[in-house]
């Protein structure tokens, strides 16, 4: 299967007749139907073993502290995905080569022996893949909700519980706006500007749109009791959206990268703290920025 | 370059740290969001092998 997000294009594939691979439910409005004419970002093979077995001693480059570690291999990154459940055994292992050319995913597969369908690329594996890839130069994953609104672009930036799904419900009641993602927005940029890509990676709602729109307007959430955009100045921007993005930490040069992406993103994106009363009154104040940059 | 008109002159403002507040577990893609509903990290409607079934991730 073919899956593109956020502009990169992963081919998923397996030489094991007793693997029945199939994308995770918000992933397959992500699919592609055949092979893309341009070129494939990531060959992701997939296969099946006991990965008891594997007793390599194995020097850990990043410990994410629950899901997911990450281990250093002659042949690139590592990635072992563990569970209470399994204890000392990866349930999933993901080899990336160097450059992110070629993925070797591992099942364990006495843990998978039960499923009828496999999504090989099951969070956080799929994200994890992706912001690698974004951290080499072509963008950043945020921490936000993406609304297209008419021919604009609103970015609604915020940790948990600052009210990213509470905005996108609001939007939802828009005829005409289109919600990209209610938690997980990627950046990118080209000549053209700065540019907001929806992922398989929604929020409290099913939210997962494939398209993508130009960014026009950064807000950073706020719970208040009136709603009220105030400018936020280029440097200040860099340092909150740092704390609302998902850079790759364990590549120095990838952070190096995130941060100097986030300030050409400040620099030509007007950005905005926002307080607002959580109903539809704050929709108005929003788009009176357009109008005011006019 | 800045929003701001380069020939508007801006007050003075002294320098000073402003804190950000960063959520560890939320930036690595560590956790998951419990069936009741608590915070945590990662996106909803997936499942994560963990021994609770995960509801959703948080976000």
């Amino acid at each position: 299967m073919y899956l593109r997000v956020a502009g990169f294009t992963l081919h998923v594939s397996t030489d094991d007749p007793g693997l029945t691979l199939a994308p995770g439910r918000a992933s397959t409005r992500f699919v592609i139907d055949s092979a893309p004419a341009s070129p494939v970002d990531v060959e992701v093979t997939v296969s099946a073993t006991d990965l008891a077995d594997d007793t390599h001693a194995l020097e850990c480059l990043f410990d994410s502290g629950g899901a997911w570690r990450l281990y250093r291999h002659d042949r690139g990154l590592l990635f072992h995905f563990v569970t209470p459940n399994l204890p000392g055994i990866p349930y999933k292992t993901a080899l990336v080569d160097r450059d992110l050319s070629r993925a070797q995913i591992r099942l364990h597969q006495p843990f998978f022996a039960g499923d009828a369908t496999i999504d090989p690329l099951e969070y956080p594996l799929d994200e994890l893949l992706v912001i690698a890839l974004l951290g080499r130069g072509h963008g950043i994953e945020i921490h936000g909700c993406g609304v297209i609104d008419g021919d604009s672009g609103w970015l609604f930036v915020g940790q948990s519980g600052a009210g990213k799904s509470t905005m996108a419900r609001l939007w939802l009641a828009e005829p005409d706006a289109v919600v990209l993602s209610d938690d997980r927005i990627v950046l990118r940029a080209d000549d053209e500007g700065v540019w907001m890509y929806g992922t398989p990676w929604h929020g409290d709602e099913p939210l997962a749109s494939p398209r993508r729109a130009r960014l026009d307007h950064v807000f950073f959430l706020r719970h208040d009791n009136q709603n009220l955009p105030t400018a936020v100045r280029p440097a200040n921007a860099v340092a909150r959206l740092m704390t609302a993005s998902f850079p790759p930490f364990h590549d120095a040069a990838a952070l190096d990268f995130t941060l100097g992406f986030l300030d050409r993103v400040t620099r030509s994106v007007p950005c905005s703290e926002l307080g607002f009363i959580p109903d539809s009154r704050v929709l108005p104040v929003i788009r009176e920025t357009r109008r005011s940059r006019a | 370059m800045d929003n701001d008109n380069p020939n508007d002159k801006r007050p003075y403002e002294k320098p000073s740290i402003k804190q950000v507040d960063l959520r560890p577990e939320e930036a690595v893609l560590g956790a998951c969001k419990t069936s009741s509903g608590g915070g945590g990290s990662g996106p909803g409607g997936g499942s994560c092998r963990r021994p609770a079934p995960c509801s959703s991730f948080g976000s």
